[in-house]
């Protein structure tokens, strides 16, 4: 690589409130003018949810360096960029193969800091992501909107090790301060990895995102997939990804992780949760505005089925993942059967936690039986969110609360019946537990 | 190559502000390498936690970081500072390297940018050897200060791995049972020249034309360079105020880390530290300045030399036999080729 110039012309620069910034430093349109198109029209294809995840960052021009390091069921992500960026000969993107995860997340950092315009991306799962905590905490403090850590979703610990998907480790780390998006099915994927960073760059969030699918039942099956030329990703991104109105360390005078008294802290940290709580502004813009251009359903709070247009609903489900398929196939026939009003919810937006959203969503059903698909001590991660969206409803639908898929296991039809007989005899007045485990159509 | 007067008179990037304690050897080093960094090139620097960082980045307080008095219109003199965890600052920097690389490549950038990555030995040799280990195995193209004060300073003077064996730490006390520190430091340096460094060095600003000519130098390597910087601890390893220097350049003479410098491809050299005992300081008069050996020797006021304490000749002994090893040991790194 030939070494620029040294020169002492000025460079124009203005102040911010986190030291000078020189606009003129980077010269964008070079890397986007050095993009080498993967699609020039829309194509359906055949993949995965990882080849998915991976030919969304691929198309991008803003991502030009790929951290990674293996970890089941996320490594096909990381093999999928290799074999694309092996195969351009003079092109000009960069796979970066780590140590482990934890240097990963790191890199990141230095990454993201050093170019706030372009997009670092990775992806990760389970314990690979609790090996990267020690720093997403420092990310998702950190302003840099610029980082995609997609993660493919398997139940954490090693004791058991399980590989399959639930998503306890995204569940687990919703407090690491992303911008965390669900995805269920292949184009859901695509598209979601596609807008996460017009949000997470968004100069009113500035807040990385954490997109994810559910590993091997999302991950590793094949299913249709429509993918968009990148030219109209790149008109759709460039409309929503201004530059950083903040230095980066190649394009300014800047310091970023100083050292605070507890004072300072409080602002760094209600400024944090302000940028994130700006999500749930834009992120329905973006979700239309890609609806707009690619006649397909952007990033929303949910998806649901079966409601009304009043909302008056018997018993409403509220979950995530590609198990509510299967919810959505057997939904009428149960409805039927049983003469009540059924409906569901499949979370996307995990965090920040769409209350007002779920609760307008929820405010009139008469019970909501929450599926929790990961490990929790108490009542689960999902039910206590809900319960806080429900709680200053003047009449609170019951809530209960049942866990089902753990470990990555089916949610079968028979299972969904299961779960909602028990949610219907805690309508009709029997006091049901705290919360009950349904696997395979039984009460475990 | 620049001239030491050169060198003297530029600005650092290392800032009047820092609250490391008066005598800190840390904020010598820093100084200089601002200096030597003053070179026309835009800064990238990265530090880890540490008594550098916790000093020297904290706010409401004084950064004490930054382009100095220069007019912002000269990018020549931009700089920039990240922290992140303990083990981080290679990292970090190997991506700085690698973001900065990758726009050139793009023709994105036109102006230089040098990146400096710093830590203290705790973050450099303990949680983060994995870390600066890979990043020399991938060749980036970075300098790396590791500030070698051999304890875990920011954090109460703890043991870390490169403590001097019998050294009185915090987590290896002196007692009836236990004499300080019971191990042998971790061959850090020929470790970086295994994984793969460009240039690796051990020197300390009390050789002060040697310690800007090896950053100058490391600055210019097209692979990872690694400084580690014999950094005496005032707090840690109790000595006198004003000492600072003198304790540092009698530590390298009589063998407890000798200033050397290797440069791939060119081989290395031990500086000012003889091959044979006899030709050194004595090794009690460097253990004498420091409380942290108060418990292996004692002046003598017959001579006014430091003496072993009664009963301690065989730890005394030992302590002589582990530093002849150590300059033999730099001695044979130094053929490496």
């Amino acid at each position: 690589m030939k070494e620029p110039i040294a020169t002492a012309a000025p460079m124009p620069h203005h102040a911010t409130p986190s030291g000078d910034l020189y606009p003129d430093a980077v010269r964008l349109e070079r890397v986007r003018e050095a993009h080498r198109a993967l699609y020039t029209e829309r194509e359906t294809i055949t993949a995965d949810g990882n080849a998915a995840a991976a030919l969304a960052t691929l198309q991008m021009w803003r991502c030009v360096l790929y951290a990674g390091f293996p970890i089941t069921p996320s490594t096909k992500w990381m093999e999928t960029v290799a074999a694309h960026i092996a195969k351009q000969v003079g092109g000009k993107k960069r796979v970066k193969l780590m140590e482990a995860e934890h240097a990963v997340a790191d890199y990141l950092v230095g990454a993201a800091a050093a170019c706030r315009d372009l997009v670092f991306p990775t992806a990760t799962s389970s314990v690979g992501l609790d090996h990267m905590t020690e720093t997403t905490r420092s990310l998702g403090a950190s302003g840099l909107g610029n980082v995609l850590l997609i993660d493919v979703y398997r139940a954490t610990a090693n004791f058991p090790l399980c590989i399959e998907g639930d998503p306890s480790d995204t569940l687990a780390h919703r407090d690491d301060g992303f911008i965390q998006i669900a995805c269920r099915g292949k184009q859901q994927i695509y598209d979601t990895v596609l807008q996460a960073p017009c949000l997470g760059m968004h100069h009113d969030v500035l807040t990385p995102t954490m997109p994810g699918y559910y590993g091997i039942k999302d991950s590793h099956r094949n299913a249709r997939l429509i993918v968009e030329p990148d030219a109209e990703v790149h008109a759709f991104q460039d409309r929503w990804i201004q530059p950083c109105p903040l230095p980066g360390l190649v394009n300014g005078d800047t310091a970023f992780g100083t050292c605070v008294t507890s004072r300072h802290f409080q602002g760094f940290k209600v400024s944090q949760k302000r940028r994130m709580e700006r999500v749930l502004h834009w992120l329905p813009q973006i979700g239309a505005d890609f609806e707009r251009q690619f006649g397909r359903p952007g990033l929303a709070f949910f998806d649901t089925t079966g409601f009304p247009d009043d909302g008056a609903v018997d018993l409403a489900i509220v979950t995530m993942g590609p198990d509510f398929g299967t919810f959505e196939a057997m939904r009428e026939q149960y409805a039927a059967k049983s003469g009540l009003r059924v409906a569901g919810v499949a979370m996307r937006l995990l965090t920040p936690f769409p209350r007002d959203a779920v609760r307008k969503r929820l405010e009139r059903a008469k019970a909501v039986v929450v599926v929790n698909q990961a490990h929790h001590h108490g009542r689960g991660h999902l039910t206590l969110d809900v319960a806080d969206a429900l709680a200053d409803l003047a009449v609170m639908p019951r809530i209960i609360s049942v866990f089902a898929g753990l470990g990555g296991a089916d949610v079968s039809q028979a299972t969904w019946e299961r779960m909602l007989d028990h949610g219907r005899a805690a309508l009709g007045g029997t006091t049901v537990p705290p919360w009950a485990i349904f696997h395979e159509g039984r009460q475990l | 190559m620049s001239g030491y007067k050169d060198i003297a008179l530029r600005e650092s990037s290392f800032r009047p502000g820092s609250t490391l304690c008066p005598g800190c050897m840390e904020s010598i080093a820093l100084q200089n390498v601002g200096r030597v960094s003053d070179n026309g090139r835009k800064t990238i620097f990265s530090i880890g936690t540490s008594c550098a960082e916790v000093s020297s980045l904290a706010f409401p307080n004084v950064v004490a970081w930054g382009r100095g008095d220069a007019s912002p219109d000269d990018f020549a003199k931009s700089f920039s500072i990240i922290h992140n965890v303990f083990e981080s600052a290679p990292t970090l920097a190997e991506a700085a390297r690698d973001v900065s690389d990758i726009l050139a490549d793009h023709g994105a950038i036109d102006r230089p940018i040098q990146v400096i990555a710093a830590s203290g030995d705790g973050g450099a040799l303990a949680i983060g050897l994995r870390s600066l280990l890979h990043t020399i195995y991938r060749q980036s193209r970075i300098t790396m200060v590791v500030l070698v004060n051999e304890i875990f300073a920011n954090t109460g003077f703890q043991y870390s791995p490169a403590t001097t064996p019998f050294a009185e730490t915090s987590t290896t006390p002196v007692g009836e049972a236990q004499a300080g520190n019971p191990r042998l430091p971790l061959d850090y340096i020929h470790l970086c020249i295994a994984a793969g460094a460009g240039m690796v060095a051990q020197v300390s600003p009390a050789h002060g034309k040697l310690f800007v000519k090896t950053i100058e130098k490391a600055l210019a390597c097209d692979t990872t360079a690694v400084v580690f910087v014999p950094a005496p601890c005032i707090s840690g390893w109790k000595f006198d105020d004003g000492e600072t220097v003198h304790l540092a350049e009698l530590g390298a003479q009589c063998g407890a880390y000798p200033a050397f410098v290797w440069e791939r491809g060119k081989g290395g050299a031990v500086k000012d530290c003889a091959r044979e005992a006899d030709d050194r300081p004595r090794l009690e008069e460097f253990l004498g300045l420091q409380r942290r050996f108060h418990h292996l020797v004692q002046k003598d006021p017959a001579s006014g030399q430091f003496v072993a304490r009664p009963g301690r000749e065989p730890d005394v002994e030992r302590m002589r036999s582990w530093t002849q090893s150590n300059v033999e040991r730099l001695f044979r790194l130094a053929e490496l080729p």
